[in-house]
């Protein structure tokens, strides 16, 4: 067993877990996706990008890219967040609320192909 | 292609492709080095940069989850933007204070507890960067990178030079004063900042590697299509001879200058292709020869080679009969014995070590004691080589040996170039400097075709023409050695000449008149004639040239400047070679057509 295998494996599927939590429920409902759900998994999903660094092999590289792309939504939802929650005079309204939604739901797809991958490494691997 | 932005794209980066594509034999890959240096720093940085997240959520989801008392003086949380802005200035040291509004108790607890935890988070990632930066193969991959891309970017012709020592500075010089461009490789790291401190005219990229890695050469533009030729100059024989054979397997028709001492390993050089190998002992050992047959060859020949600007070296005199001792009989001892025998002389050899068979005339023995030198008879001998590998040693045996027999011609060899002014005191009459015999030889085979071929052909025309050649460049050009340059009696260096040269009615000796005033001859010295693979040496005035000649001259740069109009401006050939005035501008040319061009003998004789 390799730990920092376990690590990496851990991180990847939590992100995409966490996002998986935020993004479920009805898209223009406030009241059912948690912020703090959309905080944890930025964190997670941006500790998941840093443990992706420095990999040369080609799986390696799309990794990294597509827990960049993750990033790159949950950060867009974040700040759609709070827009929507500081700055606009509504507040959390159901289009801000979709919005949010469906960005995370963007993060969900590209850290689902980063299990794919995850999964499809695994398999390859052959030992010895 | 319609789009006018491709076709000029094409224009101007499509033509180049084919003479970008490398003739080399083998590829070495090179670039897989460099380019980890950005994978090596993401690597070393996943733990900082984690930590950094880590903490950062934690604080600021903390800061959000305690309650605090709003303005309205009821219960009120900050929300997670407010919490990260106020952990972001926190964090990096800004403190703009308690920001929406005063803090209670508890969430203070909270933010004390995150300050420490983030200034401990931040002192790591730094701390880390900065190691990073500090570590040596880091730093190594950084300094390859930059001078790969340097290499790469060339776009003139550049010589390789494995080895900054003695020698490649010696020779770094006269290129660079020849308007050459290099690359260096040396393994010690000082060298190369003695590159970076040496003050020459182009920036000469510099690279602290082991040169008999192709890893490196290749790094250093081995494969570059404007690699002109490889100078292996190392200290060390067997770097020599790998870099010998990286070039010869890779880029067989590139030209390879490679030093040696040993005789096995310049065969084992001569295996590959057909480097030119420089021997500085036997190089000193034929010198020596030539000398004592004819000095005023060995005069010109070493004139010749130091380079431009060199003093003309004092003419010497050595015995050419008696009895010589030999100090030192290692590799340099043998070549310069074999020699002297060769030359019909007598040689005594004295060697502190003993030899496997004793040869007749060894005496064993240390030489810098006045008693085993004593015993070779210096009285009766007419010239000593203290040719030891040190200098202290060699200096002593040069005084006693003058002490015991002031007439003595004595030659030396000198190991150190920290040495040179003790052996300018002591003021031998033949010194070997091993650095600056390869470093003039490279520089003769390398600087212009012509000149080695001026340099091998010297020993065979005798004596009496080397000394008439010293008077006649002394004459034209003064003690110090003018600079050598060559001329092509083609199109594009001589168009003004084209016609007349295809008739046979150029003489080298109108053509050296100056443009000024036809009746005084320019201050150059035509060296060598080069026709047909066929060479002339000091052609004289009489010589008729033919279209495709090739002439070295010697010569100041003015004089070559005047030469050179009236290869290029046809009026000032006119004048030159006919005394025709023939008008600058075609309007006046085509007025006055019928009486001015000399088109025919006849015309030119009027």
């Amino acid at each position: 067993m390799n730990l920092e295998k376990v690590i990496f494996g851990f991180f990847v599927l939590l992100a995409a877990t966490l996002n998986f939590g935020f993004f479920i429920g009805d898209i223009a409902n406030p009241e059912l996706h948690n912020i703090y759900e959309l905080v944890a998994a930025l964190a997670v999903s941006l500790i998941a990008t840093v443990l992706k660094f420095g990999d040369r092999t080609q799986i390696g590289a799309v990794h990294l890219a597509t827990s960049l792309v993750a990033d790159l939504q949950l950060v867009a939802a974040g700040v759609v967040w709070v827009w929507a929650h500081e700055i606009s005079a509504q507040g959390m309204t159901a289009t801000h609320t979709a919005s949010v939604v469906s960005l995370s739901g963007g993060a969900l797809l590209a850290n689902l192909v980063s299990v794919v991958l995850l999964v499809i490494e695994t398999v390859t691997f052959h030992r010895g | 292609m319609s789009n006018p932005l491709l076709i000029f794209w094409a224009q101007l980066f499509g033509r180049r492709e084919p003479a970008r594509r490398i003739p080399a034999l083998a590829h070495i890959e090179s670039s897989s080095q460099a380019s980890s240096t950005i994978f090596l720093v993401m690597r070393r940085m996943r733990a900082p940069l984690i930590t950094i997240i880590v903490i950062f959520s934690v604080s600021v989801v903390g800061l959000s989850l305690i309650p605090g008392i709003g303005p309205d003086g009821q219960p009120a949380r900050i929300s997670l933007f407010e919490a990260f802005y106020f952990m972001s200035y926190t964090a990096t040291t800004i403190g703009f204070g308690e920001l929406p509004w005063p803090f209670t108790p508890a969430q203070r607890l909270w933010v004390t507890f995150s300050i420490y935890l983030s200034v401990i988070g931040w002192a790591y990632a730094i701390g880390s960067l900065l190691t990073l930066v500090q570590d040596r193969s880091f730093r190594h991959a950084l300094a390859l990178r930059r001078f790969t891309r340097k290499v790469a970017r060339l776009r003139e012709p550049f010589l390789l030079m494995a080895g900054y020592g003695r020698a490649g500075e010696l020779l770094a010089k006269d290129f660079d004063a020849l308007g050459q461009q290099l690359v260096v490789i040396d393994e010690s790291s000082d060298r190369i900042d003695a590159l970076d401190l040496g003050s020459y005219h182009a920036d000469i990229p510099g690279l602290v590697a082991d040169a008999a890695n192709p890893h490196h050469l290749s790094a250093a533009g081995l494969e570059h299509p404007s690699c002109a030729g490889v100078l292996a100059l190392t200290n060390d024989d067997e770097t020599n001879l790998a870099v010998t054979m990286t070039a010869a397997l890779v880029r067989p028709e590139l030209p390879v200058v490679s030093r040696t001492v040993s005789s096995p390993i310049a065969e084992r050089m001569r295996a590959f292709g057909t480097p030119a190998v420089v021997n500085p002992f036997d190089r000193f050992g034929e010198h020596l020869r030539l000398a004592l047959h004819a000095p005023a060859s060995y005069q010109l020949l070493t004139w010749l080679e130091a380079g431009p600007g060199a003093e003309l070296p004092v003419r010497g005199h050595p015995p050419t009969h008696g009895r010589w001792v030999m100090c030192g009989y290692g590799r340099f001892g043998r070549e310069v014995t074999a020699d002297l025998r060769a030359a019909d002389l007598t040689v005594t050899i004295i060697e502190p070590a003993e030899l496997g068979a004793p040869e007749p005339g060894v005496i064993v023995g240390d030489a810098s004691e006045p008693g085993v030198l004593a015993k070779a008879d210096l009285a009766s001998a007419v010239g000593l080589i203290a040719g030891t590998d040190n200098d202290t040693t060699n200096l002593s045996m040069l005084a006693t040996a003058r002490r015991l027999n002031p007439q003595l011609f004595l030659a030396a060899r000198q190991n150190q170039p920290t040495s040179t002014a003790l052996f300018e005191a002591m003021q031998v009459d033949a010194l070997l400097v091993p650095t600056e015999v390869v470093a003039h030889e490279v520089y003769a085979q390398i600087s212009t075709p012509m000149l080695w071929r001026l340099i091998q052909e010297m020993p065979a025309q005798g004596d009496g023409w080397a000394a008439d050649l010293i008077q006649r460049l002394r004459y034209n050009c003064g003690h110090e050695l003018p600079a050598l340059w060559k001329i092509k009696f083609d199109r594009e260096q001589a168009p003004a000449l084209e016609g007349w040269l295809a008739e046979g009615r150029v003489t080298l000796g109108d053509l050296m008149r100056s443009p000024e005033d036809r009746e005084r001859q320019l201050q150059v010295v035509p060296l060598l004639l080069l026709r047909d693979g066929r060479a002339v040496l000091t052609p004289d005035g009489e010589t008729v040239l033919a279209p495709d000649d090739e002439l070295l001259f010697a010569g100041h740069g003015s004089e070559r400047r005047e030469l050179e109009s009236t290869m290029v401006v046809d009026s000032t050939a006119a004048y030159v070679l006919f005394d025709q005035h023939v008008p600058a501008s075609w309007v006046w040319r085509k007025l006055s057509r019928k009486n001015s061009t000399p088109s025919t003998l006849e015309d030119a004789e009027v």
